[in-house]
């Protein structure tokens, strides 16, 4: 998938902070959406490379992919199921 | 490239395993048993591996230094605790370097405060139990006291209730929420640091290994030793992320069990190994035997899971993410340190330590055969209930 060309319904900015945060932020954020809605996640802690991709595709919803910008951060996006 | 000839092949066999090495995280299942084995090789070669012992040493030299604490403290570099903090803090900073993840990473205010107020509470739980979760519950486990268990089921109880806090202040600051995503950058860094930092990483794990030669120079062969190895589960901890708060607070949060699974794995590895080394008497019975069961262990526990929980990480994840870069964690170390040492004061001073509970060696009181099999159904035990959750997440609060 082409992640670029994603267009996410909302952002979570979670840049700065460290595990567990990220991931409890994205828990609720997602609990707020409807589905199919896209969320993307904004996040600079090296952990959550592995903790939102497996998280991401728990409880139905979809883990899309993950993108790292130029600026020090990394985007992910996952799909509410 | 030549990758025909001798040099091309080595070459190319570098590159992939330099990637398999430093750029894709060890699974941590595999981590797990690196630990064990380095903690048992540490046990044989010296002591039980510990983290507070070190913390509580730099502590107490700055209330030497303030005039506040009249025996002067062992100097860090020969207390055995503090050279294998040394050591593992080195080895995280050079696989972060190693790995190009070493950056200084900045946090909102609010989390600094957190980090502080968790280096207290950890340094708090960690007087009252005698260890952190490596010293007072891995270890002391694995070297067969009853402590182990009691801060066990603490820290359990504490990871529980940092998460409710967790949860609550994420109600009355909720996230960060936009509908509008920044653009994509293509700004280039002036510096390109990635290309630099692994040299810096392959001289720090250069300097270990030469104070290692040093310290046996000096005829500390012993204390240089604890140097390596804690060098050695810097690395293996930082590569695989590992991390013994998840263990406590995944079931509750995700339902996740994979690091109670690796955990338990871990410590039946090391156990065993222990059981070997004590049953045989290749180190004395008691060594390592002085949590103070139950109540110091089971209230040290909660309190410092409390802290494990505000300030993201514990006795040993707090060393290996400072080299990894991150700020608050800074914050969370001077704190645990601090608060240790004036704790423990406090202890001495006020004298509860007898009401705090003693020493249990497990087979003095259920005998060797006995202790084995108890140990490891304990272990499954837990294993079993957090798979049994994953499925089920009748633990999750979230």
């Amino acid at each position: 998938m082409d992640i670029a060309a994603i267009k996410p319904d909302s952002t979570l900015d979670a840049r700065g902070l460290t595990c567990p945060m990220p991931l409890l932020k994205t828990k609720k954020a997602l609990k707020e959406m409807k589905s199919g809605q896209v969320l993307e996640i904004l996040g600079t802690d090296p952990g959550s490379k592995n903790d939102i991709p497996g998280f991401g595709n728990k409880g139905g919803n979809e883990f899309l992919g993950m993108a790292d910008d130029a600026e020090g951060f990394t985007r992910y996006f996952i799909k509410k199921g | 490239m030549d990758t025909e000839g001798f040099w091309g092949s080595v070459k190319e066999e570098a590159r992939k395993n330099y990637i398999a090495v430093f750029e894709q995280d060890w699974p941590t299942w595999l981590a797990g048993i690196f630990i064990a084995i380095l903690a048992l090789l540490m046990f044989l070669w010296q002591s039980p591996w510990g983290i507070v012992g070190g913390y509580r040493n730099w502590g107490d030299w700055f209330f030497y230094f303030l005039g506040a604490n009249g025996t002067r403290p062992e100097v860090p570099w020969i207390n055995t605790m503090s050279v294998s903090n040394f050591g593992l803090f080195s080895g995280a900073l050079a696989s972060a370097m190693l790995s190009r993840q070493f950056k200084v990473r900045r946090a909102p205010g609010i989390e600094y405060v957190k980090g502080i107020a968790g280096g207290v509470f950890m340094g708090t739980g960690a007087a009252f139990a005698g260890g952190c979760n490596v010293g007072g519950f891995y270890t002391a486990i694995g070297v067969f006291s009853m402590g182990g268990y009691a801060m066990m089921a603490g820290l359990g109880a504490g990871a529980y209730i940092g998460l409710r806090y967790l949860l609550w202040e994420m109600e009355k600051f909720p996230p960060k929420m936009t509908d509008e995503s920044p653009k994509e950058s293509h700004k280039a860094p002036r510096i390109d640091w990635g290309r630099v930092q692994p040299w810096i990483g392959a001289s720090i794990l250069a300097a270990a290994v030469a104070g290692f030669y040093l310290y046996s120079a000096m005829g500390k062969t012993q204390i240089g030793g604890l140097l390596f190895f804690g060098l050695l589960i810097g690395l293996v901890m930082h590569r695989s992320r590992f991390c013994f708060v998840r263990a406590f607070r995944c079931p509750f949060m995700t339902g996740d069990a994979e690091m109670v699974r690796v955990v338990a794995m871990s410590l039946m590895i090391y156990g065993l190994g222990s059981a070997v080394i004590k049953w045989n008497y290749l180190q004395p019975e008691d060594m390592g035997v002085y949590h103070p069961f139950w109540f110091g262990s089971l209230i040290g526990g909660v309190i410092f899971g409390v802290g494990m929980l505000l300030a993201g990480g514990c006795g040993s994840s707090t060393l290996w993410r400072i080299g990894e870069g991150h700020t608050k964690l800074v914050l969370t170390l001077i704190a645990f340190a601090l608060t240790n040492s004036s704790v423990n004061r406090l202890m001495d001073t006020v004298g509860i330590n007898e009401l705090l509970g003693k020493g249990i060696f497990v087979p003095e009181v259920f005998t060797w055969s006995l202790t084995i099999p108890l140990f490891l159904l304990v272990l499954l035990f837990w294993a079993l209930a957090a798979i049994w959750n994953e499925k089920t997440e009748k633990l999750v609060i979230f």
